[in-house]
């Protein structure tokens, strides 16, 4: 039987007439607080090359929220910077390998990730459908800020060149680097791989793994919820942030990916609002999406949007 | 260099364990029970009384049923197994102390867990862990719905460990991790989690020796001589598991890391439906 076209699936996702209104009086409101940022260096994980810190700063909700900041020791100009959000369940990365080669490093712990956990914690699975019937209380609000806030600290380092920031991400990740691009016009360059929420309300209809499979898992006890859910979902949706997007982005998914349905990376290319934009499909990769070799792409593509000294 | 007293180290973690009354406590999770299967949250106590989680799903039918048991990687969260999985196999997935849902009282950091105590082999956190994995193994074996010869270890070393001291397994899909090895491969790198391994040198370099003493006790290649089951040794790149490769006592097909979730998942459904029910796998549609 031959392969449906991927790249034609249709979109259940609508994008809601206020959508923008909403985002704008979430931004206003975090504006409004302050960093507070307190950054404490790690000696244990410091190396002849790098030095680790502890970074703490404030956000939505007054949740403390973690992160580790790396820096070249060599350092005399401003440094090009790169942020690393998480996986849905992957730990936190603690980029000291990326450091080394110039740049500054940021490996962002949003809420509900250890040592961001103290206050909120609905646990995996459980973060995809946390008040996910509430669209002001949805657990991924005060999550894609936390991510949003990184690039504000970012901008308050001396060190840090805030014409150099780039950020980067895969599965959950990714969907991180699409909505702060979005949010953050202060980003300079961006890669997603295998995108996580873009055509959420699509996904979970073509997948039974999780973590796609919490929400068919919920309505499955509660399925009078489905409209509900889906109009959460149209004010959190990738699809609906990618047309702010205006920074070079590069975008890369495996074609047999059962994690994150690679159906939903055409119309999200679609809406990406930059015209420098690409997309690598890689035949006979899942949810790796072929990061083992794209890696090297990834690097390449920040080398030469960023600039740092050692590339 | 394989420790002279590595075998009664290993004897003393089953002591520990059976001087443990194990209470196991089964409670559906209707969210994630399916009409195929039917989903529990196991509890059950391990080495020093310790209160561990595993997700226990049991296909609907008549059983007993072959066992897909998951040991958990590196890292906090342990995913519920795959659906497809669950509709054929019981499936249990292991978090072992320290990891979410197994986390009270100890909630182990990230980066951290892997070299804690690590000083001296009795007080390392692996002994304990080892003992979660073996507790299950022996959870399972207590089951009528299981059958027993046909319970198949899925995982790094925590499921060579486990293999090594429970024979009774039908088979062993081993992809080695970081207890292979481990502070060559650590010198060779400055990314987590191995680079724990090197934090850990740096701020105490006169602690080598321990640390090296306390790794040979985990060490895959003195734990494969005890696995007799047919296992899939799963090799990073060619030559990476010479010496282990040559140390298993049973049949082993040995096959390189494809770095792809999709040919490396299709191969081992089939290698692992082979094994339990000479069938074919249930996979996922886009892998179809």
């Amino acid at each position: 039987m031959p392969k449906p076209n991927l790249s034609a699936h249709p979109t259940e996702v609508v994008k809601p007439y206020d959508f923008d209104h909403f985002w704008q009086e979430i931004m206003a409101e975090v504006d409004s607080i302050p960093l507070n940022a307190a950054i404490e260096l790690d000696p244990l994980r410091s190396s002849e090359e790098v030095e680790v810190f502890e970074v703490k700063y404030d956000s939505l909700d007054g949740l403390r929220i973690a992160g580790w900041y790396c820096l070249p020791r060599e350092r005399t100009k401003p440094l090009p910077a790169r942020v690393f959000y998480p996986g849905y369940i992957s730990e936190p990365t603690l980029p000291k390998s990326h450091a080394a080669q110039g740049y500054s490093t940021f490996g962002a712990a949003p809420r509900g990730k250890l040592r961001s956990n103290a206050a909120f914690n609905p646990g995996y699975p459980g973060l995809l459908t946390h008040n996910i019937n509430d669209r002001d209380h949805y657990g991924y609000k005060g999550f894609y800020i936390d991510a949003v806030r990184v690039i504000d600290f970012l901008l308050e380092q001396p060190e840090v060149d805030s014409d150099r920031i780039g950020i980067q991400g895969s599965s959950q990740g990714g969907a991180l680097t699409l909505v702060v691009s979005a949010l953050r016009q202060q980003v300079r360059a961006a890669s997603a791989g295998a995108p996580y929420l873009a055509g959420v309300v699509d996904a979970f209809k073509l997948t039974r793994t999780y973590p796609y499979e919490e929400i068919n898992d919920y309505l499955g006890i509660q399925p009078e919820h489905s409209s509900a859910i889906a109009n959460t979902w149209n004010y959190y949706d990738c699809f609906n942030f990618a047309e702010r997007i205006q920074c070079p982005i590069i975008v890369y998914i495996g074609l047999q990916d059962d994690v994150c349905p690679p159906e939903t990376a055409y119309p999200l290319m679609e809406k990406i609002g930059t015209s420098n934009k690409k997309l690598y499909e890689y035949e006979g990769h899942g949810h790796d999406a072929n990061h083992h070799e794209h890696d090297h792409v990834v690097d390449a593509f920040f080398d030469d949007q960023l600039k740092p000294a050692r590339s | 260099m394989k420790p002279k007293d590595f075998d009664q180290f290993w004897a003393g973690i089953e002591s520990d364990l059976n001087s443990v009354v194990p209470e196991p406590e089964l409670k559906e999770l209707p969210i994630r029970s399916k009409p195929q299967f039917t989903v529990y949250g196991l509890w059950l106590s391990s080495v020093k009384g310790y209160r561990i989680f595993a997700y226990y799903s049991v296909p609907k039918g008549e059983g007993p049923f072959p066992v897909i048991y998951h040991l958990p990687n590196y890292g906090s969260v342990v995913h519920i197994p795959p659906f497809e999985e669950r509709c054929k196999y019981i499936c249990v997935a292991l978090c072992h102390r320290g990891q979410r849902l197994s986390d009270e009282p100890f909630a182990a950091a990230y980066p951290g867990l892997l070299t804690l105590g690590i000083e001296a082999a009795e007080s390392y956190i692996y002994r304990e862990i080892a003992g979660d994995c073996l507790s299950v193994m022996e959870f399972l074996k207590s089951r009528e719905e299981v059958d027993r010869r046909r319970i198949c270890l899925l995982g790094g070393e925590l499921a060579l460990w486990t293999a090594a001291r429970r024979s009774e397994a039908a088979a062993l899909h081993y992809t080695p991790a970081l207890h292979y090895n481990s502070l060559k491969r650590a010198s060779q790198t400055s990314n987590y989690p191995l680079e724990e391994f090197n934090d850990h040198l740096r701020g105490s370099a006169s602690s080598r020796l321990s640390v090296e003493k306390t790794l040979s006790y985990f060490e895959p290649v003195h734990h494969a001589p005890n696995v007799q089951m047919p296992t899939m040794l799963v090799e990073d790149s060619v030559g990476f598991c010479d010496a282990l490769f040559e140390a298993f006592a049973g049949p082993v097909d040995r096959v390189p890391f494809q770095h792809s979730s999709y040919r490396d998942g299709v191969r081992q459904a089939n290698w692992i439906a082979d094994k339990l029910d000479n069938g074919q796998p249930i996979l996922p549609a886009h892998w179809c």
